[in-house]
């Protein structure tokens, strides 16, 4: 990496004249003999750039919200591959597959290119000006408590911003929804540690236990995860790390267990409380309330509910008992139904009993400057911006990095709600679900080529703020940042305020240096530091510890499981994989072409059933199903999936959509649409996990779209991928 | 003219693999691959797409095998007749295990893939004309055929996403074969690069792709001549040794405490590729 | 069953042949037809293939190899009839085979020549082809010299040269025949260009005998080296179901087997097209079909030594290929091959069927169809599983383009086959001749001494 502390401002204004005509005429893409481009010498080279040498770049990733800092290789003035900054301390060097996709989000032909203008059914091109002046328009006469933000998660100087623009408009209506989020968590957490996101440190515990946490793949932050991982398995005091999944449908977390223990859908909470009793059996001292509390739940009472064999269950607490410590992780799995507090509670109780809590479960520290902390997203958000669109109370509707018409349930009947809005404006990087019902599509900047600054929600470490900058030239000049847009629009009404920012980059470097003495040494040159924050890509800052409590609550209320219900056989388990999450980037080739780690399926949805299961129903490999809840049905192909409870059915989220360009549109189902409104009873969070469904052959047949040959994952008696039995080997004597 | 060229080069040329004779020096590069590490998250695979401007082939090639993907990740469950998997899943990434003695190289009609002195199966794309004979000889099937001319196949690369290709690399056109190179080009800038010092290059200086980017640190590339090297060090204390068909762990009793091993290395490929065992926990 | 006569006129001998030669039947046309409607397929087949990419083949990873090699080693087996009529039997004086090596050495060079352009059809990048010969050229890059395919290359265009040469050589005296016997045209031009002032001196005539025997005596060697080497694009590799040490003579003796297999189809063919019946006779019908049931013992023998072989060895890989073969996706292609390959064949023990010419047919079809099927069941089950299990690949089924190539190939044999018989005697009209002449001076003998039975030639 080279860490050149030469001026961005003159490095971007050069590309601008120079670099760019070079990236545009990049092979294959070439207008120079139409005379449209002028050739640029590399006699005489754009400075900074020198043909042939990459320089690089240190950015922040948006692909997701775990904040991974990003160095991005540039040559002649292109950025071709992003890689990992070695410096940060979320992700150390590494990168997703998502992350790492981020160039094609960039370089993503369906980008929108121009602002668009609805008319009939048609998007017709006008300039950002008239944009501007029709927002006005609409914005006049209507009062604040009319107008609506609905945004995905934001964070960083945009979200200063944002909040700005709202207060200007006296709005106090900014829906932060994620569709998919530790929401359930986050409150049960607050409860438990007395705070939302406290410090998990996989590394330095001895066994995890995690009930349906997919730490590896799409929870949190993965990419810090997995590299805590790595340290967990080489092992503390040389013992090597064991990991227990508790879970229904087998996530890669899973698929990695020493012990996946297969539970009964939504039983994860009365699973913890067993273990809870057999650690209290086993003789671990437990306070009285808590010995109170599980003693209903003896071992053959759970294993019944549960479906874990009691010897498994005296294994998993003999295990905990004697390797100290330990950490339980608490995953969207065991979230995701109407009693999902529930169980979080239950499990967060193991953590307290383990006596985890203070060792591997450790305080966060406070973003230092609560203004840029994320607005963290979640279900219940959604629920009330609909509320409001149905009453008719939101007039005009702004939506900013969410798709809600995608990722919705299709009984909330968004859509049809969306349209009561007299003026909806969508900011995007593509023409989504959510954006082809907008009146004004406005093209966003992709996150290469945009300023800000990312802070992510969890914080392995003090807080650190990531630094997004761009990494090229615009690809289109009509697409704009989404700080610059707001700083537009908040000068139509506190011009005098922000007259003296040209840009939303101004704005952010003002702000910055204005807490220079915050985070360097006294007297630094402004444009020193400055160029050290933009090369680092990292403000790392310490932030005050947050408190962590050890608070032990007992009043958990878990349901019985329930009989299953004979028109509804099937628990329906939507699950989000690391590469798709909600569907954001589906658009990305790589992401589709890249094999679904467990069933090797590419590019289309499908139905994981358990193979004793299918053989009832006579399902085969590639029968196309109907999948029907009560409120909704779809189509897709069957898998037989040993990794699945036969209760359970599940399909992944992320495909089935119906616009967003050609890599993404026609792809498979979107199981969002079926979703029964089951909440949590005490955070109104949708319950993923409630909907049931029942199952139908249509009589087609295809062959499935996937990696893995005809004899699936046998190994055929070769020696091919070897397991050996930890008593064997001692991988702390290893290099 | 090269008759006494071919004459007196020939037996030379087809010995660049570790017979004592002539050995590699001062490069021999080589993988340790751990599988207790591996989560198979796929990382890898895509840094390799990013990194060697594979084409995205899309459903309907994929779907008939045409897929490019020059590292797999492999996932293997339990043989046995359990109803759950309950010890996981096993993942396995492979590619070109870059065989000492590739099966691959003897049968090339035109010697398109060759053994480079540091100890390289190199794919001459120029030179290739198709034949596909030294897939059909590859024993781990790591080679990748250009069916079609992906560069000119619609909605591969669109005018907008060529933009991210590596020029380091070319595009390979119709008919070529192709696999995974240890990312050869990176290897070259660095080798190039420390020349102009008159060093070898040092442990780390070089990664590869897929090594660079794996979250859980799984895969280790490096000089297998260099001691200082991780790569060295681990093949050392697994006790795997490049030119063996069998090593200690499967020879000697109570060797069992390793978890170096080859995939087929009894055919005596000699790959230069060492993965280490997954581990599962015996007390749960 | 009668044999040629010996009182026959030479004459009548030039006559007959050279009429042959002249104004085709209805029938003809039809054939030429149809055959060039075969190839139409093909090249437009392959005018796709090119344009858009080998993947129209429907070939994939791993399963890099399919029709195109199959088909390839079935012709180069086919180019085995020639030389063994010709060359072998010209050794041994086997004198029956001289009203019918013309045409089975046409069939060699033509077998030959459809066999290199499925070289071509197979690669990747055909127009790179000459990479793979061993010219000299400035850069010092050759060929690997390890590689079987590179001595297939050299194996085939060698053979093909040489079978040119040889079918050339043997015509010489045939063509002067012509030359005096037709007055004018370009057929005049071509014959006197072509029979290189062939005046039957004595000087000539054993001139002619010294080079026709020398190569034959070439031709024998490079004919089995030749699929032996072929073979060993099999052999020497490393895959389960191909590294068997039996491949050479195996190989060799299936090649014979569809060689002789064609060679009765073609006799059936020619003798009723052109109307040979007194030269091409049902006596030397038999001898071909014992010769034939012979091989087709011989080769079923070496086939059940390869099943032995893989079955009692520790190779589980190659153990499990076979027992895919017969169980597999592919098993009803391997069964129909065993049964035409070793089951059908015994019919030709049985005299009445010998002679039989329906029969005949259907039996010579059937070999050829066992043959063919026996090159494709080596090449493709060894893709279709193989060492390494994750890319095993049951589904993979050749697609029209393959299929086309493939049958247009049949097509492009018989268009150049037909082409010949009209330009060339496909009886070789000097030897029947002389057979002729060698069997009336035996029977003279014989009468002579008393001896003669009806029916019996000489030898
Ligand atoms: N950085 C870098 N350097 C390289 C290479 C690389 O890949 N990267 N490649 C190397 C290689 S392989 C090569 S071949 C060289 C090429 O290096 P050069 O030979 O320098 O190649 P060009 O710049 O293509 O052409 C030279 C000049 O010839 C002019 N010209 C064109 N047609 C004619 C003509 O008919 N008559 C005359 N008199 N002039 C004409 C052109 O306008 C141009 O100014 O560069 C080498 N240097
Ligand atoms: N538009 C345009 N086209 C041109 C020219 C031009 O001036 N303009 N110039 C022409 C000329 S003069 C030339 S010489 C050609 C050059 O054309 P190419 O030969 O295609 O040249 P490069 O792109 O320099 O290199 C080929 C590839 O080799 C890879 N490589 C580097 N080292 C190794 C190695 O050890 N093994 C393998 N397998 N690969 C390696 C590189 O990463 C690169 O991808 O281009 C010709 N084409
Ligand atoms: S985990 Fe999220 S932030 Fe990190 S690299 Fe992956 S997508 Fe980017
Ligand atoms: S990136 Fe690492 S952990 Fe992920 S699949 Fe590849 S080798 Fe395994
Ligand atoms: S793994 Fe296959 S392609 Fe790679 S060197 Fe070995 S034989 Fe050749
Ligand atoms: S496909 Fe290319 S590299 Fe492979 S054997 Fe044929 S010519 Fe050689
Ligand atoms: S070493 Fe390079 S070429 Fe090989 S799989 Fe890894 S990234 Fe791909």
């Amino acid at each position: 990496m080279i860490d050149n502390d030469f001026d961005r401002r003159d490095f971007l204004k050069v590309l601008g004249w120079g670099g760019a005509a070079v990236a545009l005429s990049g092979c294959g893409n070439t207008s120079i003999e139409d005379g449209k481009e002028t050739v640029v010498s590399y006699v005489h080279a754009a400075d900074y750039v020198i043909p042939g040498i990459s320089v690089y770049f240190n950015s922040t990733c948006a692909q997701c919200e775990a904040g991974c800092s990003i160095n991005g290789r540039v040559r002649e003035g292109r950025v071709l591959k992003l890689e990992g900054n070695t410096s940060s301390i979320i992700n150390r060097g590494k990168m997703c597959g998502l992350g790492q996709a981020g160039v094609q989000h960039h370089y993503n032909p369906d980008r929108v290119r121009e602002p668009l203008l609805r008319n009939g059914d048609k998007g017709e091109t006008i300039t950002w000006e008239k944009a501007y002046g029709l927002i006005a328009e609409k914005l006049n006469g209507v009062s604040g408590d009319q107008i609506d933000f609905l945004t995905g998660t934001v964070s960083g100087h945009l979200k200063v911003l944002l909040g700005n623009y709202l207060e200007s408009l006296s709005s106090e209506n900014h829906f932060v929804y994620e569709a998919v989020s530790p929401a359930v968590q986050r409150a049960a957490n607050m409860k438990s540690y007395g705070m939302e996101m406290p410090r998990f440190s996989i590394n330095k515990a001895k066994v995890v236990v995690s009930f349906g946490a997919d730490f590896l793949g799409a929870w949190v932050s993965p990419v810090h995860f997995s590299q805590q991982y790595a340290e967990f398995r080489k092992g503390v005091d040389g013992q090597r790390g064991v990991l227990v999944q508790v879970e229904s449908k087998m996530t890669i977390t899973g698929a990695n267990a020493d012990r996946w223990l297969v539970v009964r859908p939504g039983t994860e909470g009365i699973l913890a409380l067993g273990v809870i009793n057999a650690l209290g059996a086993a003789g671990l001292q437990l306070p009285a309330d808590v010995a109170a509390a599980v003693k209903g739940y003896d071992k053959e009472r759970v294993s019944k509910d549960t479906g874990v064999s009691t010897e498994h269950l005296a294994r998993l607490a003999a295990l905990l008992k004697e390797r100290t410590p330990s950490l339980v992780l608490l995953g969207s799995a065991a979230e995701g139904y109407a009693h999902g507090s529930e169980n979080a509670a239950a499990i967060n109780l193991l953590n307290h009993v383990l006596g985890n809590v203070g060792k591997t479960i450790e305080a966060s520290s406070a973003v230092p400057f609560p203004q840029i902390a994320p607005a963290t997203g979640n279900y219940a958000a959604l629920r009330l911006a609909n509320n409001r669109l149905a009453d008719g109370q939101c007039k005009v509707l702004f939506t900013y990095a969410t798709n809600p018409i995608f990722t919705a349930p299709t009984e909330m009947k968004f859509k049809e709600n969306m349209a009561k809005a007299g003026f909806k404006v969508a900011f995007t990087h593509y023409l989504d679900e959510t954006a082809l019902q907008a009146d004004l599509v406005l093209p966003l900047d992709s996150a290469l080529e945009d300023w800000g600054t990312i802070v992510a929600e969890y914080q392995p470490d003090g807080v650190q703020i990531g630094v997004q900058q761009p990494l090229m030239e615009k690809l289109y000049p009509n697409t704009r940042g989404m700080g610059d847009i707001l700083l537009a629009l908040i000068k139509q009404r506190r011009a005098e305020e922000y007259k003296s920012f040209d840009d939303f980059y101004s704005y952010l470097r003002t702000a910055l240096l204005k807490n220079k003495g915050e985070f360097a040494e006294a007297g630094v040159d402004e444009d020193v530091y400055w160029n050290d924050l933009l090369s680092a890509g990292i403000i790392n800052v310490g932030g005050n510890v947050n408190k962590l409590v050890d608070k032990i609550s007992t009043n958990i209320q878990l349901p019985p499981p329930p009989e299953r219900d004979k028109d509804y056989p099937f628990t329906l388990i939507p699950s989000v994989t690391a590469s798709l999450r909600d569907g954001r980037h589906t658009n990305q080739p790589w992401l589709q072409e890249s094999p679904d780690p467990l069933t090797t399926i590419v590019w289309d949805s499908w139905v994981e059933i358990h193979p004793k299961k299918a053989a009832e129903l006579g399902i085969v490999e590639g029968d196309i199903l109907e999948v029907e809840s009560r409120n909704g049905s779809i189509k897709a192909q069957a898998y037989l999936f040993p990794g699945i409870h036969p209760d359970a059915v599940s399909i992944p989220l992320g495909r089935g959509h119906e616009a967003m360009g050609r890599y993404a549109k026609g792809y498979g189902v979107n199981p969002f649409q079926i979703l029964d409104r089951v909440f949590d009873k005490e955070t109104a969070e949708l319950a993923m996990h409630e909907t049931l469904v029942k199952l139908r052959k249509t009589g087609q047949r295809i062959i499935v779209v996937k990696d893995e040959g005809p004899v699936g994952g046998s190994q055929q008696g070769r020696k091919i991928a070897v397991s050996v039995s930890s008593d064997q080997v001692d991988l702390s004597e290893e290099v | 003219m090269s008759v006494s060229n071919l004459l007196e080069n020939w037996s030379e040329f087809r010995h660049k693999h570790p017979v004592e004779d002539v050995p590699h020096d001062p490069y021999k590069w080589a993988m340790s691959i751990d599988l207790d590490a591996c989560t198979g998250c796929n990382a890898c695979s895509v840094a390799c797409y990013a990194e060697n401007n594979l084409p995205v082939v899309g459903k309907e090639k994929y779907a008939h095998g045409q897929a490019m993907h020059w590292m797999r990740i492999e996932r293997y469950w339990p043989e046995d007749d359990r109803e759950f998997p309950d010890q996981g899943a096993q993942f396995l990434p492979m590619m070109c295990q870059q065989c000492e003695a590739a099966p691959c190289e003897t049968v090339c009609p035109v010697g398109a893939t060759n053994h480079t002195p540091d100890g390289l199966n190199s794919q001459v794309y120029n030179r290739c004309i198709g034949s596909r004979y030294c897939s059909a000889n590859c024993p781990f099937k790591v080679r990748y055929f250009n069916w079609y001319d992906y560069p000119t196949t619609e909605n591969v690369w669109p005018a907008e996403m060529t933009q991210q290709l590596n020029p380091d690399i070319t595009l390979r056109g119709k008919g070529v074969m192709e696999k995974c190179t240890f990312c050869i080009q990176r290897i070259r800038v660095g080798q190039r690069s420390v020349k102009n010092e008159g060093r070898v290059l040092r442990d780390g200086e070089v990664q590869t792709a897929c090594q660079q980017v794996c979250p859980t640190n799984a895969i280790t590339f490096g000089n297998l001549i260099d001691t200082e090297s991780k790569v060295h060090q681990q093949w050392k204390a697994q006790r795997v040794e490049l030119a063996v068909d069998e090593q200690t762990k499967d020879k000697e009793e109570g060797g069992s405490d390793l978890r170096g091993y080859r995939i087929l290395e009894e055919l005596r490929p000699y790959p230069s590729v060492m993965y280490m065992e997954r581990v599962r926990e015996s007390a749960i | 069953m009668k044999d040629i006569r010996e009182d026959i006129a030479w004459a009548k001998i030039n006559k007959d042949v050279l009429k042959s030669l002249e104004s085709p039947r209805k029938l003809y046309w039809a054939i030429l037809t149809v055959a060039i409607a075969m190839v139409a397929v093909a090249v437009g087949c392959e005018v796709y293939q090119y344009n858009v990419g080998m993947g129209v083949a429907n070939m994939d990873n791993p399963h890099v190899w399919g029709l195109y090699i199959a088909t390839f080693i079935f012709w180069i087996g086919m180019s085995h009839s020639g030389t063994l009529l010709s060359a072998i039997l010209h050794l041994m004086h086997a004198d029956w085979r001289k009203p019918i090596y013309r045409f089975a050495e046409a069939m060699t060079t033509f077998s030959l020549m459809t066999a290199g352009l499925f070289v071509a059809v197979h690669l990747g990048r055909v127009w790179q082809i000459y990479y793979a010969l061993p010219y000299p050229n400035e850069r010092g890059v050759w060929p690997n010299f390890q590689s079987p395919l590179l001595w297939d290359a050299m194996a085939i265009f060698t053979y093909l040269s040489s079978s040119i040469l040889f079918l050339y050589v043997g015509m010489i005296p045939d063509l002067a025949i012509c030359r005096d016997n037709i007055h004018s045209g370009w057929r005049k031009k071509l014959y006197t260009l072509l029979s290189l002032g062939w005046e039957g001196t004595d000087r000539q005539w054993r001139n002619f005998r010294i080079t026709y025997l020398t190569i034959a005596c070439f031709l024998i060697p490079l004919a089995v080296s030749v699929h032996s080497i072929v073979s060993s694009d099999f052999a020497s590799s490393q895959q389960p179901g191909w590294h068997i040490t039996s491949f050479g003579p195996y190989f060799v003796a299936g090649a014979l087997y569809s060689g002789c297999a064609a060679i009765i189809t073609l006799f059936i063919i020619l003798r009723y097209v052109f109307k040979f019946e007194e030269y091409m006779t049902l006596p030397i019908l038999k001898k071909v079909v014992r010769l034939t049931f012979a091989i087709a013992m011989v080769w079923t023998y070496l086939n059940l030594i390869e099943y032995a072989t893989v079955w009692y060895s520790h190779d589980e890989a190659s153990k499990h290929v076979l027992i895919m073969k017969a169980t597999g996706v592919y098993a009803p292609f391997w069964w129909m091959m065993n049964f035409c390959g070793s089951i059908v064949p015994l019919v030709m023990a049985f005299k009445r069927f010998q002679t039989n010419i329906p029969v005949m047919m259907v039996v010579s079809l059937l070999l050829n169809l066992g043959m063919w099927l026996e090159r494709w069941m080596i090449v493709a089950p060894t893709f279709a599983d193989g060492y390494y299990p994750w890319t095993w690949d049951h589904d993979q089924w050749p697609s029209f383009v393959q299929w086309g190539i493939v049958f247009g190939s049949f097509g492009w044999f018989t268009l150049l086959f037909m082409v010949f018989c009209k330009i060339f005697p496909s009886v070789s009209m000097y030897e029947v001749k002389e057979m002729v002449y060698h069997r009336s001076l035996a029977n003279k003998k014989l009468e002579v001494t008393g001896m003669q039975e009806s029916g019996k030639g000489a030898h």
